[in-house]
């Protein structure tokens, strides 16, 4: 469906010396250094998948997925949507996706929001009955009908993200792409936004490509995730996978009913506070009810809570901090 | 040609829709139009005025008299409300570059300027037609010329093309943000400019400007060499040629833009979330 090959974005940054001096010199002799935004990023992406892609600030995502909806042209490689680059057939490529991009909005300001809908369906050539169809099932999910003779002005971030959801959906696209779509939002607004990527994926089998920071999107949504930190790819899999392979770790929480902790072989202790001590295991090569069994043992137990290895640990693994 | 034919129609379909919701925005804001339609034409009729009091104390400006000034200053101020119908967002290109609003537009299935300007298509632009088409007929009639279908058939190729050539400009200038990454608000100067070399006759300024202003930016061709030539006043211009000069200079300058337009958007760089 979706096909990334050796993608590459440079971007030339103006170098600025300090001071009058350095100023003056900038402009009559501006130097140059070449920032690599993205480098030699390839993947395949199957129709129907949800894949996130994820990563620090500035590490490229955003660039990546502007580069596969058409609006950066890469510096070198390319994006193949259904076998045919983007960059040179954009205007027919481009009706097969939609695109939401957090803050940024498509819709119109000043008129209802059915106006923005009305203006899209004479762009994409829309026929009325596949126009009310799709509209129709769109409102099924996210209760668009309530909102849609306000203007848009008036919205609330909640409302507008509602808005531009359906706009990107309109034409019933094959891919939709979404920049940090949670941004922003309220707990509801957020859960009708997961709902909705996962009721169009369910349905439509429209495929999803996201970025975002919000764990929550990561969990609930994406199967597959590509991670990526200074323009490089540093993962690409199966969430759980990624988990295992970079977190292969859980930790037992121990409460005693004094300050002592025995220790136990197959297990670093990792944190050892009054009564409360926390016990870091490979999940190969134990289980949380052996070490249980083997303290109780030793000691008596007053409680104790399993921390998973969770994705904030990958992302800080992955992160490289 | 079935397809070009289908894009067109495409195309035309957008536009209309795209005009609608232009109406239905003024309508929204209904405190705007009064503004426009007192401020626009009142302008442009003081300009005209000031022309007036010219040509009443020196006799005429450059060997060129009081209709014929009116009828060079109606035509030039058509093409200009014009321009501002359907170009004037070109003046606003470098924040659209920097803010990344271009984004949209490259991620649907249509051409990107065309999206740029007809989706912001500035109806309120009509305010500026009224005076323009009232001094025009003015000097028509102190000129005393006839308006046969000809005459009609020839202001229309001449405005066409002398609103490609104010397009064009506007464009030009607007995508040099693409590689500078910076928003400049040329509107003023490039208004100024123009206003002073199409509603004046170019030939009272040097000769090197006039060159210049012939050749290199060919602001000539809007509204001094078409009215040399339908007024008859240079020998040197083809009554039934200038007007396809104009169109073809109006064609060439917005093509040589275009082509500018498409190496620029190369470089677009969008803008962070």
């Amino acid at each position: 469906m979706i096909e990334a090959q050796n993608l590459c974005k440079d971007y030339a940054l103006k170098l600025k010396e300090p001071g009058l001096k350095g100023a003056l010199k900038g402009l009559v002799m501006p130097g140059y250094k070449t920032i690599h935004a993205v480098r030699d990023l390839s993947f395949h992406i199957d129709k129907g998948e949800i894949v996130g892609f994820i990563g620090p600030n500035g590490a490229g995502k955003s660039t990546t997925i502007k580069m596969m909806s058409g609006i950066l042209t890469p510096t070198k490689g390319r994006v193949l949507i259904e076998g045919r680059d983007i960059s040179k057939y954009r205007k027919e490529v481009v009706r097969n996706i939609g695109v939401v991009f957090g803050q940024r909005s498509q819709l119109n300001w000043d008129l209802r929001l059915g106006e923005s809908f009305e203006l899209l369906k004479h762009i994409y050539q829309i026929d009325q009955a596949d126009f009310d169809r799709t509209l129709e099932d769109l409102d099924q999910i996210l209760g668009i009908r309530e909102i849609i003779d306000k203007p848009v002005r008036q919205m609330s971030l909640g409302q507008r993200v509602k808005g531009d959801l359906v706009a990107s959906m309109i034409h019933s696209p094959g891919v939709l792409f979404l920049d940090e779509p949670t941004i922003g939002l309220d707990v509801s607004a957020k859960y009708a936004l997961r709902k909705f990527i996962k009721e169009i994926n369910r349905v439509r089998k429209t495929t999803v490509i996201l970025t975002t920071h919000d764990l929550g999107d990561i969990q609930e949504l994406c199967e597959r995730l590509i991670i990526i930190n200074h323009g490089v790819m540093m993962e690409d899999g199966n969430l759980s996978e990624i988990v295992d392979r970079i977190a292969p770790y859980k930790t037992l929480v121990v409460e005693y009913y004094d300050e002592s902790a025995p220790e136990h072989p197959g297990c670093e202790m990792t944190e050892h506070d009054g009564n409360v001590a926390k016990y870091k295991f490979l999940k190969k090569d134990l289980t949380a009810a052996e070490i249980i069994a083997d303290l109780s043992n030793i000691k008596t137990i007053k409680d104790v809570s399993i921390e998973e290895a969770g994705i904030d640990d990958i992302i800080k693994i992955a992160y490289g901090s | 040609m079935g397809k070009a034919y289908r894009e067109l129609i495409h195309y035309l379909d957008v536009t209309v829709q795209v005009i609608k919701m232009a109406f239905m925005t003024i309508i929204e804001y209904p405190s705007n139009i009064a503004g426009w339609l007192i401020s626009n034409p009142l302008q442009f009729i003081m300009g005209f005025a000031i022309i007036k009091f010219v040509v009443a104390s020196f006799g005429q400006i450059n060997g060129w008299n009081y209709g014929q000034l009116a009828f060079l200053y109606g035509l030039s101020v058509i093409s200009h409300a014009l321009s501002m119908i359907f170009f004037v967002q070109g003046w606003f290109m470098g924040y659209y570059v920097i803010e990344g609003e271009f984004d949209r537009y490259l991620t649907r299935p249509l051409g990107v300027l065309y999206q740029f300007f007809f989706t912001n298509i500035n109806i309120f632009g009509v305010t500026d037609l009224i005076p323009g088409i009232l001094v025009f007929i003015y000097g028509c009639v102190k000129c005393g010329v006839r308006i046969d279908p000809l005459f009609i058939i020839q202001v229309i190729i001449i405005l066409t093309g002398a609103t490609l050539i104010r397009g064009g400009i506007y464009i030009l200038l607007g995508s040099t943000s693409f590689h500078t990454r910076s928003a400049v608000d040329f509107g003023q100067y490039t208004q100024e400019i123009m206003d002073k070399t199409t509603m004046y006759p170019l030939s009272m300024y040097p000769e090197s400007m006039q060159f210049i202003l012939t050749y290199l930016i060919p602001v000539g061709w809007i509204s001094f060499y078409p009215v040399s030539a339908l007024l008859g006043i240079d020998s040197a211009c083809n009554r039934m040629l200038v007007p396809f000069i104009t169109l073809a200079v109006g064609i060439l300058v917005m093509l040589i833009a275009g082509v500018y337009f498409s190496m620029g958007l190369k470089k677009y760089e969008s803008a962070g979330n």
